[in-house]
């Protein structure tokens, strides 16, 4: 049903999407899909293109998420991946650019698998996101208050 | 100083003490941190245990597992926590970082307990089952900080390193002293011995001129007498040659007598002695004229010295300087230092040239047309006697300074 644009009707509809936005969110914030933790024991590598960027948010904070769409080489699977906070990163992925990622395999949909990463290397420049026990990097640690884009390996 | 000397009583237990008490504090620093660490271990284990409890209450009272996780999310040291069934899956959990629940099998399968490290610190982690009264089993799987420990182990590093320092400086400090001390102690020693095979040298020396003159003496006596019956029985024409040999013989004689004079030890017989009367006497035996002895004294100088001696000294530097000066005036000074007396004789005769000044103080060494050199040799002798030291200047054509530094004043 369509409603005209400011009538009370459509600020009601507002206000309930609102309501079940934040349902939801508090949801996601908190009670996380059981398994959605960087488990070590499904550590994996893979290597595709890049399908597509967005940002989602994740876990308790507000920062949205860097979530990337990406087709594995040769089997042509499509798997969601975590990267960071948006913010971590100061540098830009494209679509079409080839990533290679070791991260750990968290869910499976019908049509996707989700990762979340551990470490990104793009153009040959490797990002690590977290340490070997799924650490993540953006948390600093004892006198890092902030590893922004914490590198290594060579640069082209 | 040998570096053999150097390394034996400065390196050696330096290193001994740094590595003593390096190896000491490290032990013991190990040993309390062991006990903590244990005892941390214990309440954490306590903590899970009550946490069991707790949980299991809530499991029987039906609550979802998620809602229960969040009534213990906002406990400032547990890092992350998780609830698992009897088949050790993951009912729910929470974390204080995004993702992080580092719950491996490999960990669970054979132990309860066990600690890694992460950028956020040590964490003690604990992996335990609890029976609800349903008889169902359940895991928990608990993260707890052990910031407070590692500020702890920290605090005493820091303690233990300071205290390191302070030891080592004062250590070196000590060992520097130690080894200053010894090699002080070796140059004395070895500036005994020299002057003591000096003192033996000077001795045989002594002993062997003092028999000579003595040997030479007795018949240049005798001489001397023919030569006076000799000259009262030498026809007028030959008397000018005897009475030269008569004077070259007494000269002969004199030589003799300061000889034995300057080898003679000096035995002091110390007296208080006002450095103003010593002067007053000595100037009424050394006179010339046309030149003038002043006196100036700062402060009351008293020595106690040797007078005879002393005079002698003084004698022998007034009698110098009125020999180089033919016209003006000597100047004597006196003051004290602390408590030290510093005298100067100057005089503004011709003075002397770098090359006589080095050997001025050199025995049978004058710069005098018919000079002895014993007079300053032996005023060298009597004021090193006295534990006082004497040096010069001179400047040609200025006049030459006689600086005398003795104890006492």
């Amino acid at each position: 049903m369509e409603y005209p644009i400011g009538s009370e009707k459509m600020k009601q509809k507002r206000s309930a999407i609102l309501l079940m936005v934040c349902f939801f969110a508090s949801l996601s914030s908190f009670g996380q899909k059981a398994e959605h933790f960087y488990n070590v024991d499904k550590e994996i590598r893979i290597e595709g293109k890049i399908q597509k960027i967005a940002m989602e948010p994740r876990y308790n904070d507000n920062s949205p998420f860097l979530i990337i769409t990406l087709e594995e080489k040769d089997t042509k699977k499509i798997y969601s991946i975590e990267m960071s906070p948006a913010g971590f990163f100061e540098r830009d992925f494209f679509q079409g650019e080839s990533l290679a990622v070791t991260g750990s395999l968290t869910s499976s949909g019908e049509t996707e698998t989700n990762i979340i990463a551990r470490e990104v290397q793009c153009r040959g420049e490797t990002f690590i996101l977290r340490d070997k026990h799924g650490f993540p990097s953006w948390r600093g640690g004892k006198g890092l208050n902030s590893r922004k884009g914490k590198r290594k390996g060579n640069r082209f | 100083m040998k570096k053999k000397d150097l390394f034996l009583f400065f390196f050696v237990p330096l290193l001994g003490f740094i590595v003593i008490f390096f190896f000491l504090s490290t032990i013991n620093r190990t040993y309390i941190k062991n006990k903590v660490e244990e005892l941390v271990r214990e309440q954490l284990r306590a903590t899970a245990e009550i946490l069991q409890v707790n949980i299991s209450h809530y499991l029987e009272e039906g609550f979802p597992s998620d809602e229960i996780l969040r009534l213990y999310s906002g406990e400032e040291n547990i890092y992350y926590m998780a609830l698992l069934d009897d088949q050790k899956n993951i009912l729910g959990w929470h974390s204080r970082f995004e993702g992080y629940l580092p719950l491996s099998q490999k960990d669970i399968e054979d132990k309860e307990s066990w600690t890694i490290d992460s950028p956020a610190g040590r964490i003690f982690n604990i992996f335990t089952p609890f029976l609800v009264s349903n008889s169902k089993t359940y895991y928990i799987y608990l993260g707890y900080s052990l910031e407070s420990l590692e500020e702890m182990t920290l605090y005493s590093r820091r303690n233990a390193n300071i205290l390191f320092g302070i030891i080592t400086l004062t250590g070196i400090i000590f060992f520097l002293g130690i080894y200053q001390l010894q090699k002080h102690f070796r140059q004395k020693e070895k500036e005994a011995e020299a002057e003591r095979v000096e003192k033996e040298r000077y001795r045989e020396v002594s002993a062997f001129t003092s028999g000579v003159a003595h040997e030479i003496k007795n018949p240049l006596n005798s001489l001397a007498l023919l030569f006076e019956l000799l000259a009262k029985k030498t026809p007028e024409e030959f008397k000018q040659e005897v009475s030269a040999g008569s004077r070259e013989v007494q000269k002969i004689s004199r030589i003799i007598d300061q000889f034995s004079a300057t080898l003679k030890p000096l035995n002091l017989k110390k007296e208080k002695i006002p450095f103003k009367d010593l002067i007053a006497d000595v100037r009424e035996t050394v006179r010339k004229k046309n030149v003038d002895i002043r006196y100036e004294e700062e402060d009351e100088v008293v020595f106690f010295a040797d007078k005879e001696l002393l005079s002698q000294a003084l004698v022998n530097l007034l009698q110098n300087a009125l020999e180089a000066t033919e016209k003006g005036h000597i100047e004597v000074r006196a003051k004290r230092l602390r408590k030290k007396a510093l005298l100067s004789v100057e005089d503004t005769g011709w003075g002397m040239p770098p090359d006589e000044l080095e050997h001025v103080f050199d025995p049978f060494f004058s710069g005098k047309k018919g000079g002895m050199g014993i007079g300053l040799y032996l005023t060298k002798r009597i004021i090193e006697a006295h534990e006082g030291k004497i040096g010069c200047e001179s400047l040609v054509g200025k006049g030459t300074t006689f600086f005398i530094q003795m104890p006492g004043g």
